[in-house]
């Protein structure tokens, strides 16, 4: 049995610190902080926390104290469940596993109303020291890492190969930061909202070659709580919804780059996922309104904007320079501020990419709304993407 | 086939972990050779070496030198780099298409800013006091 599934409430802090060095006083704590947005988005759901049958989280970082966060959870809220209550792991895409799952529990009837939720805090760790830690999340530890990749090195790889195969410029593909920060601006969620110009974003020092520090992600603490009910649930409340109309996910069977070489920057996997997700909604990429993608790095957004069929294949950075992937061009993309600005909890951004897809088609998105948004989509990825997860979605106002 | 040997100075920043397989890889690196695995059954090879053939999952491998030349496919200069890896940065990276047809990811050493993709490059060894790693040096004119 397959339900028709809704997301119906939504909660998340400001990305940005929330963490506390070990030796502060006073500590912000994950489970409190997750707590008010259970809350919350269950109030924005109009339910009783009585009808939620399910919970999936996404597994808490490694600096979270609190072991098995997730009955740990149950017990902190007095949530009892029927349908499951677990934690999923899946790098960047761990949010959005959360999400799949919880939608997947709604859909085969274990749940009539499921949360798909997490935290994923790190600002207590200082950044090289943190580095030591996700160094071993990308690549093979013995064969690859031990050259010293880090996660956004491959990514800058991609810059490089993609400037040369297609001719875009540095400059191109670094006007997605500008275009982004934007965006945030007018997102009270995201981590930095002070708009910034080319020129800045090019003086700006190296971090991996040639992305400089406001091409690749802020760290960020983040926590967030998305509600999904079935859809006679979601008709029985009343009020606008958003309904899941296809779902595609890929992976390649490569971690991290592919031992017989293929073209790396073409990102299959989101092509195929995306392929699925837009046949099962029975629509094409020029349908969508707006998109919301996992884009770690300026290049990422522009590889997975074209693997997607947004835009057209090399010319991504272009369309980026040209206004066309901005808030009031013609496909307005990472309307949030995307992960540069809005911000990169990493075990969360897909909840929070979810959320600002749900804000968009409830026309609650304030002064960042896209006008007469009605369709629009979600994608996240582990790796360099080579794994992709998409979910269209519908407004049902 | 032997590798050139670069000398490097200290210790290996994250030595790599020796299995009862991969050690006879990194033993022979130390000897100036790059080998991996090869399936008897489809005859392709695969990398990092494995008791079986990842393609068709056959067990039927042998062990066989690669052929050290290759192409550059990408390349990345990292400048924020781990703990771990801090008193060697700023450092290159690439992925480099062995003309055997393996891609491999992997320490891009003697190169400068002028190295595009598409530059021929060799597999190198290099010798640290704890034991060696490889690398990828471009090959000029």
């Amino acid at each position: 049995m397959q339900r028709s599934v809704a997301i119906i409430g939504v909660a998340a802090k400001p990305c940005g610190k929330m963490m506390e060095k070990p030796d502060a006083p006073v500590q912000v704590l994950e489970h409190e902080v997750l707590a008010e947005c259970v809350i919350d988005a269950v109030n924005d759901a109009g339910i009783d926390k009585s009808a939620i049958g399910s919970m999936v989280f996404s597994h808490p970082r490694v600096y979270t104290r609190q072991m098995y966060f997730a009955t740990f959870m149950a017990h902190y809220l007095r949530l009892p469940a029927d349908g499951i209550v677990m934690e999923v792991l899946g790098n960047g895409m761990t949010g959005g596993l959360a999400f799949d799952q919880a939608v997947d529990q709604v859909a085969s009837g274990r749940a009539d109303v499921a949360l798909a939720l997490g935290t994923s805090f790190e600002m207590g760790a200082d950044t090289a020291a943190h580095l030591n830690n996700t160094m071993r999340a990308t690549g093979d530890v013995d064969f690859q890492t031990s050259c010293g990749f880090t996660p956004i090195a491959w990514y800058a790889m991609d810059a490089v190969r993609y400037m040369h195969e297609f001719g875009a410029t540095r400059a191109e593909i670094a006007s997605v930061a500008v275009k982004n920060r934007r965006h945030a601006a007018l997102n009270p969620l995201a981590q930095f909202r002070k708009p910034i110009t080319l020129e800045e974003v090019l003086a700006q020092r190296m971090i991996v070659e040639p992305l400089g520090l406001y091409e690749v992600p802020p760290r960020s603490d983040g926590a967030a709580c998305i509600v999904v009910a079935s859809e006679d649930v979601a008709r029985e409340i009343g009020r606008p919804y958003v309904r899941i109309r296809g779902r595609g996910f890929h992976h390649e069977g490569a971690h991290q780059i592919s031992e017989v070489p293929n073209d790396m920057t073409a990102f299959e996997p989101a092509t195929r996922a995306a392929r699925v997700a837009y046949a099962q909604a029975g629509v094409t990429a020029a349908d969508m309104d707006f998109a919301e993608v996992y884009a770690p790095c300026t290049i990422v957004e522009v590889c997975v904007s074209e693997a997607c069929g947004l835009v057209e294949r090399g010319r991504g950075a272009a369309a980026a320079a040209s206004g066309e992937t901005s808030l009031g061009g013609r496909i307005p993309i990472c309307t949030s501020g995307g992960l540069q600005s809005r911000g990169h909890p990493p075990y969360v951004t897909p909840l929070y990419n979810i959320l600002e897809v749900v804000e968009q088609l409830r026309h609650r998105a304030g002064e960042r709304q896209v006008k007469d948004a009605r369709l629009g989509m979600a994608i996240c990825e582990l790796g360099n993407y080579n794994a992709a997860l998409m979910h269209v979605m519908e407004a049902v106002a | 086939m032997t590798l050139p040997i670069l000398e490097r100075p200290g210790q290996r920043a994250y030595p790599p972990r020796r299995s009862a397989l991969t050690g006879h890889f990194w033993d022979q690196l130390a000897a100036g050779r790059f080998v991996t695995t090869e399936c008897a059954a489809c005859s392709r090879m695969t990398f990092p070496p494995k008791s079986f053939c990842p393609h068709c999952w056959s067990r039927e491998v042998r062990w066989r030198d690669v052929p050290t030349g290759g192409t550059i496919y990408t390349q990345t200069v990292v400048h924020i780099a781990p703990a771990i890896f801090a008193h060697e940065a700023p450092y290159r990276l690439c992925i480099f298409d062995l003309d055997a047809g393996i891609r491999i990811a992997t320490r891009l050493v003697d190169a400068d800013s002028d190295v595009m993709p598409g530059t021929r490059g060799e597999l190198v060894a290099l010798r640290y006091a704890d034991g060696p790693m490889f690398g990828v040096r471009p090959v000029r004119g």
